[in-house]
C-alpha cells in the first residue's frame, strides 16, 4: 500500500505541485475568500438585520460596489481554486494515509475545506442566472457553507504556518537553479530502479544506447560488477501496474522555471479572461467587453435589466387598477393617496444604483416623493422605521422592513418615473420604493401599503 | 522509509510559544466558525435537503479529485512523453492554453444550459453564449498559435537555453 502510495505521489508530482506553488495559490485564494465573506456578511445583515443594526446610506453605491466585488471575486476564485488544488493534488496520496488523531483531523478538515469551497462557487455562480439544478435550498446553504468554509479555512492555516512561513519568499523556496527545495518532513523516496539508472549516469553508462544494450546481451563481454548490478536493478520492471508507474517515471520533468512560468501565466490569463468578460453587468467600464455576464447594463424596460417580472409577482391585474392607492399608516391613523395625487406632492430626482445581491447593477434616474415627506402626512418622527407591502401575492419580499436611516435620507423617493420616463410594470408601476445602498430585493416593486413603526 | 518525522503530533513543529498559541487559538476559531456553519444548516435546513448538500459535497470531490484532476495529470504526463521532441515552453503555453479554454468553458456551459429552458425573464441570459465561447476557443487557438511562433522565433535566436523536454 505505502509503495502504491509512493507511486502515485511520484506520478502526479511536477515541478509546479509544490508546497511554494500551494503558498502563492494560497495567499491569493485566502484573500479573496476573505473579501468574499466580509461582503457577503454585509449584504446578509442588509436583508436580515439584527433590531440594533444601522447601515450607512452614503455613499450610495456602496452596496453596488460591495456585491459586484462579491459576485466578481466569487468567479475569480473558479481559476484560483483550481490552481491551487493542482498544486497539491500529490498530497491526496500521503502514505502513511493517517499519521496521528491530529493528522485525522487535519484531511477531515482539508476535505471538507475542498468540497465546500467547489460547492459554494459552482452554486454562487448559477445563483446569479437564477439556475437552481440541486436538492436544497441556495440562500441558508451559502450562508451556511460560508462559516464552513473559512472555519477549516482557519484550520487549515493554522495547521499549514510552517510550511507557509517556510515558503513564504521565493528566495527561500528555490535553489541556485531555480528548483524547488523540498520539506524534509515531506521527502518521496527515489525508486531503486531510479537510483540504479542515477549510478550507472555517474559511471559514464547510457543504459538506453544500442551499444550498452548489445554488451549486455553478450555472454563474452565481461561487465564490471558496479556496473552490473546497476544494470539489473535499473531493468524495465515486469506487471501492467509497475510498467505504467515505469513509464511515468521515465517521462522527463520539464526544467522548473519554464512550468512555473506557465503555470502562473495561465492562472493569471484565466483569472483575468473570466473577470474582464463578466465584470461588465456590475461595472461600467467593463461593459464593452461584457462577453460572458448573464446580464447587459442598458438592456430592459426603462433601459434597467429585471430581477423579478411582474408575471412571477402576480400583479400584472392589481398593478394596472385605474383605483390603485399607496396607503400610509400610523397606528389608527392612516392617509391613501391616489396615483394622481402621487404625482401632484413635490417631486425631486436621485442618482441611484439598482444592485442586485446576484451581483448585476446599474446606475439609474429615478423621480418621485420623497419618502420623508410621505411620513410626515402622517406625523412620524425622526427615529420612525417602516414596513413596506407590496401588491405582490407571495414571496420572500413581498413585506420588507425598512430602518430609520433610509426612512429619512432625502434620497430615498417613492419613484413614479425611471430614465425619464413613466415607470415600467416590470419595475414596479405604478410606485416603487428606491433607497441608497441597499440590495435590489428590497427596493419594494409595486407598493401597497407603507406603516410607520 | 520510516515514518518517524510525521508521526509527531501535527504541532510540534512551532518554533515558539507565542507561534504554538497562535496557531492553537485559530483552530479553536476555526472549528468553532464550521460548528456554527453546521448549527445554522441545521436550523435553517430541512434534514432532507442537508441530505442533499452532503450528496452534492461529495460529488464535488469524486468529481474533482477522481475525474478531473487526474485528466489533467494524464494530459500532462502524455503530453511530455508524445512531445519528446518539442520545447517544454511550447508544451506548457499548451497546456495554459487547455486550462484558460476550460475555465471559461466551466463558467459558460452552465448559462447555456440554463438559457436552452424557457425563459421568463429575458433580460437574465441575454446573449447567445454557445457560438460566443465556441469565438472564444477559436481566439485562444489563434493566440496560442501567435505565442508559440514567437516562442521559438526567440529561442531560435538565443542559442543558449535550449532546454528540451526530453
Amino acid at each position: 500500500m505505502r509503495h502504491l502510495l509512493f507511486d502515485l505521489r511520484r506520478s502526479v508530482s511536477s515541478t509546479n505541485r509544490n508546497a511554494r506553488s500551494a503558498t502563492v495559490m494560497g495567499r491569493l485564494l485566502g484573500v479573496a475568500f476573505v473579501v468574499c465573506i466580509l461582503t457577503g456578511l454585509y449584504s446578509h445583515f442588509l436583508q436580515q438585520p439584527y433590531s440594533w443594526m444601522h447601515f450607512p446610506t452614503h455613499p450610495v453605491s456602496l452596496y453596488k460596489w460591495s456585491q459586484g466585488v462579491h459576485i466578481t471575486v466569487g468567479i475569480a476564485c473558479f481559476p484560483l481554486l483550481l490552481g491551487k488544488l493542482y498544486t497539491i493534488f500529490p498530497q491526496l496520496f500521503q502514505s502513511p494515509p493517517i499519521k496521528s488523531i491530529g493528522h485525522v483531523f487535519e484531511r477531515a478538515s482539508i476535505t471538507l475545506f475542498v468540497s465546500s469551497s467547489l460547492v459554494q462557487i459552482f452554486t454562487g455562480l448559477l445563483n446569479t442566472f437564477q439556475y437552481y439544478p440541486w436538492p436544497f435550498p441556495f440562500k441558508q446553504v451559502h450562508f451556511a457553507l460560508s462559516f464552513v468554509i473559512i472555519g477549516s479555512l482557519a484550520i487549515h492555516i493554522a495547521l499549514k504556518l510552517p510550511l507557509i512561513t517556510r515558503y513564504w519568499t521565493a528566495k527561500r523556496s528555490y535553489d541556485a537553479n531555480g528548483e524547488f527545495i523540498p520539506p524534509e518532513s515531506d521527502l518521496v523516496p527515489v525508486t531503486p530502479r531510479k537510483q540504479a539508472l542515477e549510478r550507472l549516469a555517474a559511471l559514464g553508462v547510457d543504459p538506453t544506447s544500442a551499444a550498452f544494450q548489445r554488451d549486455l546481451d553478450d555472454p563474452t563481454v565481461v561487465l564490471d560488477a558496479e556496473v552490473s548490478s546497476a544494470a539489473f536493478e535499473a531493468r524495465r520492471p515486469k506487471g501492467f501496474v509497475a510498467r505504467i508507474f515505469a513509464w511515468i517515471d521515465d517521462t522527463p520533468s520539464s526544467p522548473a522555471k519554464t512550468s512555473r512560468r506557465g503555470f502562473f501565466t495561465a492562472v493569471t490569463a484565466s483569472t483575468v479572461g473570466v473577470v474582464a468578460l463578466t465584470a461588465g453587468q456590475s461595472f461600467k467600464p467593463f461593459d464593452t467587453i461584457n462577453v460572458l455576464a448573464p446580464r447587459q447594463q442598458g438592456l430592459g424596460p426603462n433601459d434597467l435589466p429585471i430581477n423579478r417580472t411582474a408575471a412571477a409577482a402576480q400583479v400584472l391585474e392589481t398593478a394596472m387598477d385605474p383605483n390603485w392607492g399607496l396607503t400610509i399608516s400610523k397606528g389608527a391613523f392612516s392617509v391613501r393617496l391616489s396615483a394622481a395625487q402621487l404625482l401632484a406632492l413635490p417631486q425631486h430626482q436621485a442618482d441611484l444604483p439598482i444592485s442586485c445581491v446576484e451581483g448585476w447593477s446599474q446606475m439609474a434616474t429615478w423621480r418621485g416623493v420623497r419618502l420623508v415627506d410621505l411620513v410626515a402626512l402622517v406625523d412620524a418622527d425622526a427615529s420612525a422605521s417602516l414596513k413596506v407591502t407590496s401588491l405582490e401575492k407571495k414571496g420572500g419580499y413581498r413585506i420588507m422592513m425598512m430602518g430609520s436611516e433610509y426612512v429619512h435620507d432625502p434620497n430615498t423617493l417613492v419613484a413614479t418615473h425611471l430614465n425619464g420616463e413613466r415607470l415600467d410594470i416590470e419595475h414596479g408601476y405604478p410606485a416603487r420604493m428606491i433607497a441608497p445602498g441597499r440590495p435590489g430585493v428590497l427596493q419594494t416593486k409595486w407598493l401597497s401599503t407603507l406603516e410607520v413603526l | 522509509m520510516t515514518a518517524s518525522a510525521s508521526s509527531e503530533s501535527v504541532l510540534a513543529t512551532s518554533p515558539s510559544r507565542g507561534v504554538f498559541i497562535g496557531r492553537v487559538a485559530l483552530i479553536v476559531f476555526g472549528a468553532a466558525l464550521t460548528l456554527l456553519g453546521a448549527y445554522v444548516m441545521m436550523t435553517t435546513v430541512k434534514p432532507k435537503n442537508i441530505v442533499g448538500v452532503i450528496t452534492w459535497l461529495i460529488g464535488a470531490l469524486i468529481l474533482h479529485d477522481g475525474i478531473i484532476s487526474p485528466i489533467v495529470v494524464g494530459i500532462g504526463i502524455g503530453l511530455k512523453r508524445v512531445g519528446r521532441r518539442i520545447p517544454a515552453s511550447v508544451l506548457w503555453i499548451v497546456q495554459g492554453a487547455v486550462f484558460v479554454g476550460s475555465v471559461f468553458t466551466l463558467v459558460v456551459v452552465p448559462e447555456i444550459i440554463r438559457k436552452a429552458k424557457i425563459p421568463k425573464n429575458y433580460t437574465v441570459l441575454p446573449f447567445d453564449y454557445a457560438p460566443r465561447l465556441a469565438i472564444l476557443w477559436g481566439v485562444i487557438v489563434v493566440l496560442t498559435a501567435v505565442v508559440i511562433v514567437v516562442v521559438l522565433r526567440v529561442r531560435r535566436r538565443s542559442p543558449v537555453d535550449h532546454t528540451p523536454a526530453a
